[in-house]
């Protein structure tokens, strides 16, 4: 292959999903059962098969109505939850679509905990218990016999855009490398959030030993801040509280045996210290920031006590992370942990950003529409309704198909000139050119990776600061990566899957500025632990009740920061889950 | 070493160019040595731990384990599928060698030796 003369696939059709995880496959089936005439094409950088945040399982839908519960209930839990700020128009929207995307993944095949009379069974307010060992193969098939195309293992670049509409988007194969231009009259992003931008809890040879798919890089987010897409709330990031080392979710103990914080001397601090708040059940950024505290003050380790319960409901906990997360379950042998006698030790994760527990992503109205025309976004990749997990990006995406569906007539399909095309080939293969020519100068992907996580754990909040920042910290941030774009054209890459790696980095650093700007904006602690501005260590209602956003400038690179305006549309107390 | 093709077990799924355990890793970390016809994970470090390429192996040629740094040696976990596809048996010793066993419902979807992919695969793609 040469760059001036390539062998470009070159695909037409009406309605490019980029990214078929949960959300980009449920988009698919709704936008083929809605109009089974159009062409509905997924990119997807792996195998649908067994691809992102899904690929290993789940035990749980997160996000339910369970019976006494409305959409107006769920908003006002998520509103508390986040600390009082969030779109109340999308979470909404969303909650409304529970009960239809559940009910059609079950028809699909899921196995869904039920009694005798077939309800399904509760854990928590909003979770309900499943057997999801198997959910992503199931959803993947459901797509596949929509009759949608699918494009497994290209992963997208860019965007084509003109003016302020995107036509479609670029990629290449990760196996065989050749270039995709897919024009399409209306695109969805539904990429999922972005693992890697911080320095990970586990280094070496289990650096990828990360919660969220460390696959998900924040590829959706990078190609559409590239093309000057509204981004808002990056600097809710998300910090989760998980099992030591392992990394498991703690949910699946601290709702599923019920099992509450204690520090190294067992005091159950959130009930004590953060009564207030609601102990144990406050907002999640609290029971992130909790902990932390009593690390950092000399209270730790921090534990879910666990010692309450018996064998069997230690074996049931056990078969709960089979379905999700088996690493936990041999975590727990090979150290010989037994969680009916011991706690379970626990940590915060590195920050990641993901619209689907936070709300950092792709400024949208409540049909998913991007500030870009013709260009949606739902699930992780999209921002303002945290809260979502698989059963809200199933919502989003349904809301998203329709109504590209029913607005799809009004796209006209443009030609895109040859010269952007060309240029975004330079802009892919640029590091295997290099790797043959130059590997000498070259940099790894693997490198420019560290160096980025380094900068951002230690000036933009990671784990070994206690995730704190000031004025002071953000600006070295933000002036060591400004250095970094400049250093893109020395990457190198010597096969298609370290050119993969390659523009992952790049991504990332996309990402992480327009973070960093994000961070130095928001004046206030909002949110402690995803965002604690030591310089302004409270919450300001008066002055930040409102959603931080930007933009990059197309044409000049340079990221404009603006504010949009918060919208009560529940009435009721912000600070109270039933407020 | 998160998990670990054992060469006397794989057989390359009889020439696949895409096998099950390649196809489903979400990070595209499994690659296959041409020159002996088995798979090997290629990029151990990026491993997720997620397992799909574990259970969609058609002869368990793969095995897990937790990367040193998080666990000591001996403790093990392995899923096995049965022919009515219906639930997974995972097995559990832990470092003392006791055996634990667990039975999940699921439904796993049959999955194909091999697959092909648009386009070919050239040996040397480059430019
Ligand atoms: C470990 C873990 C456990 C969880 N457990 C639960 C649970 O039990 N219950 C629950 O309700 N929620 C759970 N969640 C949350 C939930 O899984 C996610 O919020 C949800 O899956 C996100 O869906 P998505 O479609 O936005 O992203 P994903 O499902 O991750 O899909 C994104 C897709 O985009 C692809 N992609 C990325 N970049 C590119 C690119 N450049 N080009 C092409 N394709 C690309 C990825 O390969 C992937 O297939 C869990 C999340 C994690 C990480
Ligand atoms: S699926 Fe199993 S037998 Fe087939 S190539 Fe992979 S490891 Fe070998
Ligand atoms: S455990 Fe997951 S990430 Fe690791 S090789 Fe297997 S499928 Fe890939």
């Amino acid at each position: 292959m040469d760059l001036n003369n390539r062998n470009d696939e070159i695909i037409e059709t009406d309605l490019l999903i980029i990214g078929g995880g949960t959300a980009g496959c449920l988009a698919a089936v709704e936008a083929k059962e809605k109009n089974p005439a159009l062409s509905v094409t997924i990119m997807e950088k792996a195998h649908i098969d067994r691809s992102g945040c899904l690929a290993g399982g789940m035990n749980a839908i997160n996000a339910y109505l369970n019976p006494g519960e409305t959409a107006e209930s769920f908003v006002k839990y998520v509103r508390f939850d986040s600390c009082g700020l969030i779109r109340e128009d999308l979470v909404q929207s969303m909650a409304e679509l529970f009960e239809y995307s559940v009910k059609k993944v079950e028809k699909w095949g899921l196995p869904i905990l039920s009694d005798e009379k077939g309800n399904y069974l509760p854990r928590g307010r909003w979770n309900i218990k499943i057997n999801g060992e198997s959910l992503k193969p199931i959803i993947a098939k459901a797509a596949k016999q929509s009759g949608a195309k699918i494009l497994n293992w290209v992963t997208a670049t860019n965007l084509l855009r003109k003016g302020n509409r995107i036509h479609g988007a670029v990629g290449f194969s990760v196996r065989h490398g050749r270039m995709y231009v897919v024009k399409a009259k209306a695109t969805l992003i539904a990429t999922g959030g972005a693992a890697g931008i911080y320095k990970p809890n586990n280094m070496h040879d289990a650096q990828h030993k990360t919660w969220y798919s460390p696959f998900n890089n924040g590829a959706g987010y990078a190609i559409g801040i590239r093309a000057g897409a509204e981004m808002t709330s990056f600097e809710m990031r998300y910090v989760a509280l998980r099992t030591k080392d392992a990394i498991a979710p703690t949910g699946t103990i601290a709702l599923g045996v019920n099992a509450p914080q204690v520090n190294a001397k067992g005091e159950k601090f959130m009930q004590t210290k953060y009564a207030h708040l609601g102990g144990d059940g406050a907002p999640t950024p609290y029971r992130a920031y909790g902990p932390i505290m009593e690390i950092k003050e000399g209270r730790g380790p921090v534990y879910l006590d666990t010692r309450h319960i018996n064998e069997k409901q230690a074996s049931d906990l056990k078969a709960a992370f089979l379905d999700m997360y088996p690493s936990q379950v041999l975590y727990w042998t090979a150290n010989d942990i037994d969680p009916s006698k011991e706690p379970v030790e626990v940590q915060t994760t590195e920050p990641y950003i993901v619209g689907g527990h936070c709300q950092g992503g792709y400024w949208i109205d409540v049909n998913r529409r991007t500030t870009l025309e013709g260009l949606y976004a739902a699930g992780d990749v999209a921002g303002g309704a945290p809260f979502k997990f698989v059963s809200g990006c199933w919502a989003e995406a349904v809301i998203a198909a329709r109504d590209a569906v029913a607005s799809m007539s009004q796209t006209p399909s443009e030609e895109i000139d040859s010269k952007t095309i060309d240029e975004e080939a330079k802009r892919i293969y640029q590091p295997l050119l290099n790797y043959r020519h130059k590997p000498a100068q070259g940099v790894l992907p693997y490198d420019m990776e560290v160096r980025l996580q380094k900068i951002m754990d230690e000036y933009a909040g990671g784990f070994s600061t206690y995730y704190e920042m000031n004025e002071e910290s953000l600006l070295i941030a933000r002036k060591q990566l400004a250095k970094i774009p400049g250093q893109f054209e020395y990457l190198i890459a010597n096969d298609l899957h370290q050119l993969m790696k390659a523009h992952e980095i790049i991504d990332r650093v996309d990402v992480a500025r327009v973070l960093v700007e994000h961070l130095l904006y928001r004046k206030e602690t909002r949110w402690p632990s995803y965002q604690t501005r030591m310089d302004y260590p409270d919450r300001d209602d008066e002055n930040w009740l409102k959603f931080v956003n930007s933009r990059m400038n197309p044409e000049t690179g340079k990221i404009e920061m603006l504010t949009r305006p918060y919208e009560q549309l529940i009435a009721g107390d912000r600070y109270k889950p039933r407020g | 070493m998160p998990v670990y093709v054992n060469p006397n077990i794989c057989n390359g799924c009889h020439g696949a160019t895409q096998p099950p355990c390649i196809r489903m890793c979400p990070g595209d970390l499994i690659v296959k040595d041409p020159l002996v016809d088995k798979a090997y994970l290629k990029y151990p470090e990026d491993c997720w731990d997620c397992l799909p390429c574990v259970k969609s192996c058609p002869v368990e040629a793969i095995e897990f384990y937790l990367s040193y740094q998080m666990g000591f040696k001996n403790a093990s976990l392995k899923p096995h599928i049965p022919a009515t596809r219906d639930h997974i048996i995972w097995e559990s010793i832990d470092s003392r060698g006791k055996k634990e066993t667990f039975t999940i419902r699921t439904k796993v979807l049959d999955i194909e030796i091999d697959e092909k992919v648009e386009g070919s695969t050239p040996v040397d793609f480059s430019i």
